[in-house]
This record gives structure tokens, sequence and C-alpha cells, in this order.
């Protein structure tokens, strides 16, 4: 990610705590100059702008959500937390797969309400699949400053080739090559760590 | 994590206790978990997403809060393990 987010709302939520984080991944939709994910694009701004870091267990990302997705006063819409965590997860089995996933299901479960204006953490981890198989499965959490969990999460991906997910995403020909080109290469990467 | 029934219910016994900040040993698998010290809605759902966390199982909102005791919600989680297994 290299483009600044200049053009978000003065409520657009924050990224937090980047700077005292691990390494940052290299999302391979970040070769698409003007891709717009709702959940993770700098470049749209009615977006949340999420922006991962590596954890020791999977994926993380920190945010802080304003009042344009607020819920009942003071508190964040929950299906604003289903994009924060179903955004965790999938970008998590991306980056360790280099495969498109493509959401099945997710489920969600609120334990406290998640205030607006407030600082959080969504954390995700990879279930117990059979590496290759076609569906993947990925847990989340998110957690409070003091660490205490307000939503958990449980979603299950289809694992897509790029040349198949090509169908179905809306992509010129040349943005199609730089993708295919980030996904291959993040699934290279990927195999390299665990040989290593 | 072991799935068998004894040990369910001592896993339980054991979230159930660190959750609602009671001591383990003042815990029945028969006590009922909303006549605990402390126990509220709020507290009691996160016993049941620890345990959910734990056994890797999504249960039932229906069966959820249908539970009353330790010995019901480990009745819920072999339920649930059953049907993944």
């Amino acid at each position: 990610m290299t483009a600044p987010h200049t053009s978000a709302p003065l409520d657009a939520p924050t990224p937090m705590g980047v700077s005292a984080a691990p390494a940052a991944p290299e999302l391979p939709w970040a070769v698409l100059e003007d891709y717009r994910c709702f959940g993770c694009s700098p470049h749209n701004p009615h977006g949340i702008a999420l922006a991962f870091t590596e954890h020791p267990e999977g994926l993380q990302t920190s945010f802080k959500l304003g009042r344009s997705y607020e819920s009942y006063p003071g508190v964040v819409h929950g299906g604003l937390l289903g994009v924060v965590c179903d955004e965790t997860m999938g970008n998590l089995i991306v980056v360790r797969t280099g495969l498109v996933a493509f959401t099945v299901s997710l489920r969600l479960r609120y334990l406290s309400p998640v205030g607006v204006g407030t600082a959080y953490t969504c954390v995700a981890r990879l279930g117990s699949d059979d590496p290759g198989g076609p569906l993947t499965t990925a847990t989340a959490e998110i957690l409070d400053a003091d660490g205490t969990t307000a939503v958990t999460a449980t979603a299950t991906y289809r694992n897509v080739p790029f040349g198949t997910a090509r169908e179905r995403i809306a992509l010129s020909a040349t943005e199609a090559g730089r993708l295919d080109q980030a996904l291959t290469a993040t699934a290279g990467s990927q195999t390299a760590q665990e040989m290593a | 994590m072991s799935t068998e029934p004894d040990d369910i219910v001592a896993r339980i016994t054991e979230i159930v206790a660190a959750e609602l900040g009671v001591p383990a040993e003042g815990l029945a698998p028969e006590t009922d978990l909303r006549g605990i010290e402390g126990a509220d809605s709020v507290r009691l759902l996160r016993v049941v997403a620890k345990v959910e966390q734990v056994w890797d199982v999504e249960l039932d909102d229906a069966d959820v809060f249908g539970v009353s005791s330790v010995a019901d919600l480990s009745a819920v989680v072999a339920s649930a393990l059953q049907v993944k297994a």
C-alpha cells in the first residue's frame, strides 16, 4: 500500500498502532492503483481503510470507527464489525495462500457493545483445515484496549485460484495480469517461508 | 482438547470460574449459572464464546440460551462435537 488516504471523510476510521506493530504484509490488491474494497482499500472515501500487520498467530488490524458507522448512539453498527472480521480473516487466507478467498459463511457472536471513537484490535487465525482443500475456515475476535473480547467470529471461505476467480471480478486485462502476478508471488513467498 | 464428558464438565467449570471470578471448587455440575454471584447475561455469553473457542464449535443460540447449569452446557458441547465428528 503506497497511496495515502487523502480523501477520507472527517469521520473516517483511524487505523491504529501501525508504527508499533510488526511487519505489514503486502496485500496483492495493492498492485491495483484504484481498487475500492470497502474494508481494506485506501482509495475508497466511504470505506474503512483497514491496514493489517502480522500477529504471532495470524493477522491483525487495529481500528477506531467514528459516528458514521454508528448503530445505537455511541455504539458501532454490528454489520461493520462483520466487515472488520471478514476482512481480517479473508486477507489472512490470501497472504498465506496466494489464493482468492470468497466468503461462504460468516457467523458473529456479539459479547459487548463496541464503542464509536474507541480503539480496538481484530485478530484473525486460520482453522485446522487440510491444506489444499477447497474450503478454509478461520476465526477472529475483536478485542478492546484491555484485551477483553467484544466480538468473536467464525467463517468459511472457498479458495479459488485466480484463473477461476477472474471470471467473477471486474478487471481489465492489464489489471488482471498484474494481480495474477502478485498473487503468484504471494503464494511463492509463503512456500519459501514454509520451506525455510 | 478432550471430548470426554467428564473432561468437558471439568473444563467448562474452569471457564465459568475464570469468567465469573469465583472459585472452581464452589461449582458443581448442577450449579445454576444465573444464580452465581456476579453472573449476568454478558458474562455468561463470554462463557459461551470461550467454550466455542476452546472446542472450535458453533453452538446454536436456542441451545445456549436454554442452558441453566454447567452440566447443561456440557451436554450442548458434547452434542455439537458429535455433529462435528
